[in-house]
């Protein structure tokens, strides 16, 4: 998230889209409501009724696998809309703050000019390898003044600035495309598209929340890029009220991603070292972004003090500058190889992976083409499990239809304790860092996480000092020292924040971090959480803070710095005045910010031009863009078809993402088999993969078993009356649900074409005191063109009786 | 030694003894229920258990009674609904009996008289109100609409109440009441003196001994 | 004492039956779950919902409905528990007292001194008690919602909210004195009706004499699955009100009667006697 929670509470509009707070945030969801009561508006865009949309103002079906297109739809009506009246938007902050007036390549072509392509296409369309399926980037790039400056028309009439491009690329999403692809009713998708640009007046803030539905598709990351555009056009980033809102779909899924639970990320999300970077330097020179404007602050340029910092955490007095801090101690990936979820799980089916911890997951439920990730299992020679419960993961050996004796996989399963059995931090959805202590003790000999790997690494590192090994000094050089037997939590979170190593003290701030090896902090967005004044995400007081807008700046902590709201510089005009007055994030009142922590404290732009900085600090130009020409997709959301789609794409020949990696072509089901839109999703009374809430009674009475939802329609094509048990397949697998039928899903009308939807929820699998059928062994094996996410939710099927 | 005349035939007396004792089985545990203070007597039901035994028995009695006795029964019921003005004057001349003793004004009366009959004919009818909203209650309660039920048991209560006070009615007079010397013998032994029959019955007095030889 | 009260916005409530969930953990009900162990199958009826009713040990449950008013789809949320109204149906017939007013003006209820008559189950307007029967010897308990005054397990002697307010996450439920309760409701409705939800209202400010439970809704009762203007039904009015004084009238002035007649009708008696034995003599 931008912003956090409770600033929900002071949006005016709020967008759930790709997203179902109201079932899967149901305790965040009390900040739309309460934003509700002061007025706001709720839009609910979903392919079904959800119970959002049952608290929504306004709804609006989309087919799922569609948000670019209704995105791109809603930006084109804000251009256009801007065109007749500018006032109602903040055109000082489009200019001064975004990308708009830059220059772009003049060799760039859009998808407009090469149906459905971007220029710079390796034309690897009908194959299915990675390396081929990719852009060259280089006509998308910013033309350049003598200077190294991006050349910008302040103006915004040059053909060649991103203003006048996105215009002439959002232009062919009309309100009747978006239908025909989307199937949105036009007259809704305009009310939509009506309430949702009045938050671009100044003064008023839109929130858009989003979660795995944006994601879990073949664009989802350019499904974000497109809400990342509207807010910008819209001045809804870095203000009260305003932002693009991941909803977090774990607890602490946001700590440990900011950890590097990710395989291209290093904690505080520094990139992996690949097998390029044969030195520290030459890996630096690589990862940190330069910048000639001396008015962009181009944070990442901090990146050597955060990555020697980082291998000073990990290496202690073993990473000199003579072992280039012990760089070579790290692991370094192959270039351009991906080792997600959907890789790892190919690379242990073809026996390539032969071991595996599993900890605190349930890949045999959770992950895509379940089918195919449970035979992978039986290829691993060993697997540890780590749960608190028997999982479908660890009992993988013994599901239904499988002769034991046939895998030879020693599982080994850990009982770990719960969240509330342990002491330590969990990081929210806004980024808070909350401490919490252990409220009971664990059953038996069920043991925590840290307990676990500390005892794990010790065995290890006596292990390769015993034995040796291949670079067996990245583990016997580690600087592993917690405690005995039982490792204090207390000293993790302190080794994250970091120490002056020259004297001994927690250091209070990342700004203080050094390059020369005087420094260390295990992330560097951490430093500034556990300071020689204590620990600050165990911090409870409840007081609002500063203009009352419910910043909450002294409960728990937040990264970075303990920056509720990133990107506040925006919420401001160029003399530091705040946009909305009722709703100011920061001020510039005399000489100073008052407020949130500003993004850096530079003087205002038009206060002091000299020393001024631009707001959006981690872009090393320092503006925010509309234009992105880093994504593999291209810089410019444009609309495909999902992997599996039942129609051809209504907006260029080019059917689905031509940069994502295709695994298993002939798993590809098509509409004259698979005619019926499949999504999946949660249940509020379940969580993920079901280890915790199918073991408990009280949930379990609720939602006891999987089921298929459908439309009226659809159910009488079908022939099947409500309750009634059907057989749901895809190329990948089948599944036997009980059918719940339902006024909440209707057909798609797409311009005269009608297409069903249906969802199942996934929760379920065959072990647990409420077993059922894994939606996921219908989902195909192909992911994200840039992040790998899979496509969980847009696929194809097929409903029977049974 | 007094010369007898039988007054209640053996099938008779004992359906009259075990439709009692159900009775007053059934009338105390549903006592409990009228009286909010007996609420704690009837705490986890075992009062209802009681009630549903002395019910079926209260029910089935009858049953059997009624094809192994037709004629006597069919005479019974005839009688019950059979009233003329010399009821009226019984009416009249209750209270004077009761209360003083004087016989003067009563009219002669057959085997029951119009007080006996007027109880028999609230026993015949609360007995069969009683039996249908209370197997109403029992096997229909969770299907049956909920003000079918309360009607049941409005009724029942209606029943019980009218049923419950002639029934003291009827117990006072058969043992308390100083001129009803053998009210007590007739049920329990089946007969009465033919001093007693000619005074409290004279019209079936006359009818039984009319061609038979009064029992000695 | 100050009545207390739930207030119940449906507006706010999401449906996420923390409350229902609450309420069987703190009361210690059983769930239906699919164990052999318990024998019940718990099973998907083709809705969110389930259980499928109240029950002995469900005391309270959430509704889900669909509506399709003017063609749009809504899909509406409703708390389904004892209202605890003043003018209470199953306290005016429970014969026993086992259901009785709380001093803090909801409908409290002694399971110990549960006949098992059944009478509150029909007598209620909300149609809210629930049995466990035995049909043949008749053996029953009614349960209801007890606003978790459940001896040992009162959280409201203890000071607390009952459990399904306390999880409540957003806010939809809410406890407090019932006069601050109704203003607080009467806002929100307005609140309501100034967004354009004309039909809004406070359902249980004014209903059996005021529930102690009472929802702000914004639409008709009806639309809720809520009876409009429920009322005590006349056959327990007939009964409780008329039928049953005329019971303590009649079986009163009965034994009176029968005890004065006795004495008189004795001395008289006597009286004749004497006279006769004094004439024989």
């Amino acid at each position: 998230m931008t912003n956090h929670w409770n600033d929900i509470a002071n949006a005016d509009v709020i967008m759930a889209i790709g997203s179902n707070p109201a079932e899967n945030h149901p305790a965040a969801f009390g900040h739309i409501t309460d934003a509700k009561e002061r007025g706001a508006q709720l839009i609910s865009v979903d392919p079904r009724f959800t119970r959002t949309s049952a608290k929504a103002d306004i709804y609006s079906p989309l087919r799922s696998g569609t948000d670019i297109a209704f995105i791109d739809g809603m930006i084109k009506y804000v251009l256009d809309d801007i065109d007749h009246n500018p006032g109602n938007y903040n055109m000082s902050y489009i200019k001064e703050y975004t990308n708009a007036a830059y220059l772009i390549n003049p060799g760039y072509k859009g998808p407009a000019d090469l149906d459905g392509l971007f220029s710079g296409y390796a034309g690897g369309l009908n194959e299915t390898d990675g390396n081929k399926r990719k852009y060259d980037k280089s006509s998308w790039q910013f033309q350049l003044d003598e200077k190294g400056i991006p050349k910008r028309d302040m103006t915004l009439q040059d053909p060649n600035c991103v203003f006048q491009i996105m215009k002439r690329h959002f232009a062919r999403y009309t309100p009747e495309k978006v239908n025909e692809i989307t199937g949105a009713p036009v007259d809704t998708f305009l009310q939509i598209c009506q309430t949702y640009a009045t938050s671009g007046q100044v003064g008023k803030a839109g929130t858009i929340l989003y979660a795995m539905g944006t994601t879990q598709h073949t664009y989802g990351a350019q499904n974000i890029r497109s809400y990342c555009i509207l807010q910008l056009l819209l001045g809804n980033i870095g203000i009260a009220g305003g932002g693009i809102n991941a909803m977090r779909g774990e607890s602490n899924v946001q700590g440990s991603t900011d950890h590097c639970l990710l395989f291209h990320i290093l904690p505080g999300y520094l990139k992996v070292p690949d097998d390029t970077d044969d030195t520290l330097d030459k890996y630096l020179e690589r990862v940190t972004p330069k910048s000639n404007d001396p008015k962009s602050a181009n944070w990442w340029q901090h990146t050597p003090k955060y990555m020697v910092s980082l291998l000073k955490a990990w290496y202690g007095n073993a990473a000199t500058r003579d072992n280039q801090f012990g760089f070579h101690y790290l692991p370094k990936i192959e270039t351009g190889k991906n080792y997600s979820h959907i890789s790892l799980f190919e690379a242990m089916y073809s026996g390539v992976i032969k071991g595996m911890m599993c900890w605190g997951q349930n890949p045999a439920v959770g992950g895509p083409n379940a089918n195919l990730e449970r035979l992978a299992l039986g290829e691993l020679d060993w697997l540890v499990v780590t749960d608190i419960w028997h999982t479908e993961t660890a009992n993988f050996w013994q599901r239904p239809g499988v002769n034991k004796a046939d895998i030879k996989t020693e599982v080994f399963l850990l009982p770990a304790l719960n969240s509330f059995e342990k002491e330590g931090s969990v990081t929210n959805s806004g980024r808070w860092s909350q401490w919490r202590y252990a409220a009971a003790a664990g059953p038996g000999v069920a043991m925590g996480d840290l307990w676990m790997l500390d005892w794990l690494a010790r065995k290890l590192m006596e292990m390769y000092a015993n034995e040796g090994g291949p670079n067996a000094e990245a583990i016997t050089q580690l600087n592993w020292n917690y405690g005995h037997e039982h490792p204090d939590v207390h000293a993790v979170a302190k080794e994250i924040n970091g120490y002056d190593l020259t004297t001994g003290k927690l250091l209070p701030s990342f700004t203080k971090l050094m390059d020369d090896g005087t420094t260390s902090s295990g992330n560097w967005l951490y430093c500034a959480s556990y300071t020689e004044d204590g620990n600050m995400a165990a911090r409870r007081d409840p007081t609002p803070g500063p203009f009352n807008i419910g910043l909450y700046p002294n409960w728990s902590w937040c990264w970075p710095v303990n920056r509720r709201i990133i990107y506040n510089r925006a919420s401001v005009d160029l003399n530091g005045e705040p946009w909305d007055k009722n709703h100011p994030v920061i001020w510039w009142q005399g000489d100073k910010w008052v407020g949130d922590v500003p993004d850096g404290g530079w003087p205002p732009m038009a206060v002091d031009p000299e020393n001024t900085k631009y707001p959006f600090i981690m872009k090393p130009e320092g503006h925010a863009r509309f234009f992105g020409p880093g994504m593999a997709e291209g810089p410019l959301p444009e609309h495909y078809e999902p992997w599996e789609s039942p129609i051809k794409n209504p907006m260029s020949p080019q059917q689905s993402n031509p940069a994502f990696k295709i695994w298993r072509p002939d798993e590809q089901g098509t509409p004259d088999k698979y005619p019926i839109v499949c999504s999946t999703y949660r249940l509020c009374e379940h969580w993920q993969g079901g280890q915790m809430t199918r073991n408990m009674p009280w949930l379990i009475e609720m939602q006891p078993e999987p089921f298929v939802e459908m439309s009226e329609e659809l159910a009488a094509k079908i022939g099947i009356v409500n309750g009634e048990k059907v057989i749901v397949e895809s190329t990948r697998g089948q599944v036997y649900l009980t059918a719940v039928i339902t006024k909440r899903f209707k057909p798609f009308q797409m311009n005269g074409t009608t297409v069903h939807q249906v969802g199942i929820p996934w929760h379920w699998g065959f072990t647990g005191l409420s077993t059922g059928d894994s939606a996921n062994k219908l989902t195909p094996h192909v992911g994200d063109a840039n992040t790998m996410i899979p496509e969980y939710k847009a696929f194809l099927v097929n409903i029977r009786k049974v | 030694m007094q010369q007898e005349v039988e007054k209640y035939s053996k099938p008779t007396r004992i359906l009259h003894w075990v439709h009692l004792v159900s009775f007053c089985i059934l009338f105390l545990t549903g006592l409990v229920l009228f009286v909010p203070g007996l609420g704690v007597i009837a705490q986890d039901s075992w009062t209802r258990v009681i009630h549903r035994v002395a019910a079926v028995i209260f029910i089935l009695a009858p049953i059997i009674y009624v094809p192994m006795n037709w004629k006597a029964t069919l005479k019974g019921v005839k009688e019950a609904f059979s009233w003329s003005a010399a009821d009226i004057g019984w009416l009249k001349a209750a209270p004077r009996y009761y209360f003083l003793g004087d016989e003067t004004g009563m009219p002669p009366q057959g085997s029951m008289n119009t007080g006996q009959r007027l109880w028999w004919l609230i026993v015949l009818v609360s007995g069969v109100i009683f039996t249908i909203t209370g197997l109403v209650m029992w096997f229909a309660k969770t299907t049956a609409p909920a003000a079918v039920l309360q009607w049941m048991v409005f009724f029942h209560d209606v029943a019980f109440i009218v049923a419950g006070t002639m029934l003291l009615l009827h117990i006072y007079l058969g043992l308390l009441h100083p001129l009803m010397t053998e009210a007590w013998k007739a049920i329990y032994k089946g007969t009465v003196s033919v001093e007693y029959a000619k005074k409290h019955h004279a019209k079936w007095y006359e009818e039984v001994t009319r061609g038979k030889e009064v029992k000695s | 004492m100050a009545e207390k009260a739930i207030l119940y916005d449906a507006t706010r409530c999401t449906a996420c039956r923390g409350c229902q969930a609450a309420c069987k953990q703190w009361n210690e009900n059983d769930e239906f779950i699919p164990t052999v162990e318990n024998g019940v199958q718990s099973v998907n009826r083709g809705s969110y919902e389930n259980p499928p009713d109240l029950s002995p040990t469900t005391w309270l449950k959430m509704e889900f409905r669909e509506v399709t008013p003017d063609g749009k789809v809504r899909w509406l949320f409703n708390r389904r528990s004892c209202m605890h109204c003043t003018d209470a149906g199953c306290v005016k017939v429970c014969p026993s007292g086992a259901l009785y007013h709380h001093e803090l003006g909801f409908v409290a209820y002694d399971k110990d001194i549960c006949t098992g008559c059944g009478y509150c189950e029909d007598a209620c307007p909300f149609d809210v008690p629930r049995y466990e029967r035995n049909f043949v010897s008749g053996i029953a308990k009614m349960d209801k919602c007890t606003f978790c005054t459940t001896p040992g397990l009162d959280r409201i002697a203890g000071g607390w909210e009952p459990a399904c307010v306390k999880t409540c996450p957003p806010d939809a439920l809410q406890y407090g004195d019932r006069d601050q309760l109704v203003a607080e409701g009467k806002k929100r409705v307005e609140a309501l009706i100034a967004k354009g939800w004309t039909n809004a209202n406070l359902y249980g400010e004014k209903e059996l004499g005021g529930l102690h439970v009472m929802y702000v809704l914004d639409d008709h009762p009806a639309v809720y699955g809520l009876p409009v203007d429920p009322q005590i039904s006349a056959a327990t009015i007939a009964w409780q009100d008329v039928i049953q004084p005329i019971g303590w009238v009649v079986g009163g002035l009965t034994i009176l009667g029968l005890g004065f007649n006795y004495l008189v009708a004795r001395a008289n008696i006597n009286r004749e006697k004497e006279k006769k034995d004094a004439a024989r003599s």
